[in-house]
């Protein structure tokens, strides 16, 4: 199978969706002449123009504002928030419009709205744009977040968020774009709310999502030369949240390390294992193991931006631990 | 107000208890006089009841297999559900009551020193392991924890059963499981060790023509009385000791008591041990009384339902292995006991009488007496008075 970037793989779902249905437009800060902070919708102004591809002034609030307008009049638009770190100035529209208007008019309504959105440190670029905030998203009923790991996912996923008939945020990470993964030429999307196994195993679970994913990846393979067999699901969607899925994990192993690069305090790591407690004890064979983003705001220097989330050698040490090694 | 609840002494050579259960959970209303927890002693189980009425507020020790000494404290218990429990330092025994302290003397208690004592006794496992071992039907203390501060984890639970599993099958030479100690075991081995190593025994046998014994027996049961030679044994025996009163003697505090009933204790065998029942005042009780005590006291020894009273204070013991054919053996004396009986089977031998061979039943005896308190001379006349008492008894 060929293989694409991450950011290729975006591009090609946002170009799939709108030559598949000409509802589906673009909006966002430098998304059209500049092709995005990140390159993401390259080459979609030239094809489709300033009708389908907008780019709006400096006012978060107002990109959601008209995508949920837009999106009640039935288009189906794909809102650019350039850096996660700026979601609190839309949260508004967000959490109070986009989030209940559906609900709040008895169903009469739908908001087929996708708000595209990156996060993540990795980049040097200090406290206001490198931070995690999902957890914050998924505390909102009525929207659904998507995460993904990998080209694949994030293709098929992209492609399904647009086609979904609620609003979703969909969150890329700004380390992922250049990573490259296998991506077939032909159609296909992904359900949203489905988590994957990227890597079976017996001993340890390791569940996790977005970036993390790949260093837990890494981890795993580092401590399968130990003899410590690592299983990896990749959650793709934390809201909804696969409980089976991580369930049946816990199942299989009984002994659970959480990857996350958000804060550890109120992180989606605390969901997770508020889930497993309510759902799987019973199958616990140890406590759940956190390995998180440490809680500060994110610091510039590169060498403490790298102590502040964590890294494969740190997912190890939990995994060792967690095995009695 | 906080009270204590302490390990009781329940005899005179009690030191140390075993806790075996507690009846109330922590926070569970008390009343005085309510079972709050079993504890075994010197063979016995029997159950403590609640001096105080109030809230069982903390379980300092959990049932296990470690010997707790008497006086210890082992939990509290408060008149109001939920007034502080402050645990001075330095000792276990002393509690403090909170309202008379003051706020800097409270401050001196290191909340991880009470952390540690919530948390020991507790068995920690996983919840897995807990799970499992429950599905298993098994007492998840019985599991030996390898994780972390020694928790059972799901591993520990498989191997255990993967032993238990083998236990009973054919294994190789050189494997080997390992048998739990039990608190009942634990006790005997440290009296048994102890009277070996500080009393010196030495060993009586001798043989008991029972014909006579034979002929009562036979004719109370043509009255439809029931007797066994046990019986018959320990209404003579208490006669014979009587007059030979060392023979029931104690040592107790490097005193040499000598007492004036003759109390008899009967070896039954348990699951897994023995225990000693005691029969009281044997010396001034007829045949029939002392029958149909023993058939009580065996039937509750086997139920495990003997009380503390009726075990303790044994010193002569009797000691049965005739019913499996054993002809003698030599028995350890049960401190503080200074000796003991050992009843061989009782079959019929070629015994001779005025120099003719007559075949008569014939009971095997042996005795161990402690050399510290009787010699072999008196141990000598104890035995050839028992002998004649035994071959022409008087059954009155």
């Amino acid at each position: 199978m060929r293989e694409i970037t991450y950011r290729e793989a975006l591009n090609e779902a946002l170009l799939e969706e709108m030559e598949r249905d000409p509802k589906v437009f673009l909006l966002g800060e430098d998304i059209a002449i500049y092709g995005g902070a990140y390159g993401v919708t390259a080459g979609l102004w030239k094809r489709y123009g300033d009708e389908r591809v907008l780019d709006t002034p400096i006012s978060e609030n107002a990109i959601v504002g008209v995508g949920l307008g837009a999106a009640l009049t039935g288009m189906r638009p794909v809102a650019e928030i350039m850096y996660i770190d700026f979601i609190g100035l839309c949260m508004e529209q967000l959490n109070n419009q986009v989030a209940k208007i559906r609900y709040m008019f008895g169903g009469k309504c739908t908001v087929p709205l996708t708000i595209r959105t990156e996060g993540g440190a990795g980049r040097t670029l200090g406290a206001h744009h490198s931070q995690s905030l999902e957890s914050w998203l998924i505390h909102i009923p009525g929207i659904k977040v998507v995460m993904p790991s990998t080209p694949y996912d994030a293709k098929g996923l992209l492609k399904s968020s647009i086609r979904e008939n609620n609003p979703v945020v969909f969150i890329e990470h700004k380390m992922l774009y250049n990573t490259k993964g296998p991506v077939p030429e032909e159609e296909y999307t992904l359900p949203i709310g489905v988590a994957d196994i990227k890597r079976e195993g017996t001993d340890v679970s390791i569940i996790t999502y977005s970036r993390m994913t790949l260093f837990s990846l890494k981890a795993a393979e580092m401590l399968e030369k130990e003899g410590i067999s690592v299983e990896v699901l990749d959650l793709r969607t934390l809201l909804p949240m696969d409980i089976e899925a991580i369930v049946r994990t816990v199942k299989k192993t009984n002994k659970v390390v959480i990857v996350e690069e958000d804060c550890k305090t109120g992180g989606t790591g605390a969901e997770i294992t508020a889930q497993i407690v309510e759902n799987a004890f019973d199958y616990l064979d140890a406590p759940v193991v956190r390995v998180a983003g440490a809680d500060v705001p994110m610091p510039k220097s590169p060498v403490l931006e790298k102590l502040a989330i964590p890294d494969p050698e740190r997912i190890c040490e939990a995994v060792r631990k967690l095995v009695g090694r | 107000m906080i009270k204590e609840i302490i390990m009781p002494k329940l005899g005179e050579t009690m030191e140390e208890g075993y806790l075996v259960s507690w009846k109330k959970n922590e926070g569970d209303k008390v009343e005085k006089g309510e079972v709050l927890f079993e504890v075994m002693s010197d063979k016995t189980n029997f159950e403590v009841e609640s001096l105080h009425s109030g809230y069982l507020r903390k379980k300092l020790y959990e049932p296990s297999d470690n010997a707790i000494p008497v006086t210890t404290v082992i939990g509290y218990i408060s008149d109001t559900p939920d007034e502080p429990i402050v645990i001075e330092k330095k000792s276990e025994t002393k509690i403090e009551i909170p309202e008379e302290k003051t706020v800097e003397q409270k401050a001196v208690v290191e909340p991880a020193e009470i952390k540690d004592k919530e948390i020991s006794g507790r068995v920690k496992a996983s919840p897995i392991a807990r799970k499992m071992a429950e599905e298993a039907g098994i007492d998840i203390a019985l599991i030996k924890g390898s994780g972390p501060e020694g928790r059972i984890e799901k591993k520990d639970v498989l191997e255990y059963l993967a032993s238990k599993k083998d236990e009973g099958k054919a294994v190789p030479s050189g494997e080997y499981i390992v048998k739990e100690w039990t608190p009942l075991r634990r006790i005997i081995a440290r009296r048994l060790t102890e009277s070996k190593r500080e009393i010196p025994h030495y060993y009586l046998e001798g043989k008991f023509i029972v014909s006579e014994i034979a002929r009562e027996k036979e004719s109370r049961k043509k009255e439809g009385v029931d007797l066994t030679y046990t019986d018959f044994l320990i209404f003579l025996t208490a006669r014979a000791i009587k007059e030979y009163p060392l023979v029931n003697a104690a040592v107790i505090n490097d005193e040499i008591r000598i007492y004036t009933s003759v109390d008899i204790g009967l070896a039954v065998s348990v699951e897994d041990g023995l225990v000693v029942p005691v029969l009281r005042n044997c010396e001034s009780k007829s045949i029939y009384q002392i029958s149909k005590e023993r058939k009580e006291i065996v039937e509750k020894a086997r139920l495990n339902k003997l009380t503390e009273e009726e075990t303790k204070n044994a010193r002569f013991i009797i000691s049965n292995l005739g019913m499996f054919g054993v002809e003698n053996f030599q028995p350890i004396i049960s401190p503080p006991g200074v000796a003991i009986m050992g009843v061989g089977k009782v079959g019929k031998e070629l015994v001779v009488i005025d120099d003719k061979i007559a075949i008569l039943p014939v009971m095997n005896v042996s005795f161990s007496f402690d050399h510290r308190v009787i010699d072999g001379a008196y141990a000598g006349q104890f035995y050839k008075r028992l002998k004649e008492i035994m071959e022409s008894p008087v059954i009155d």
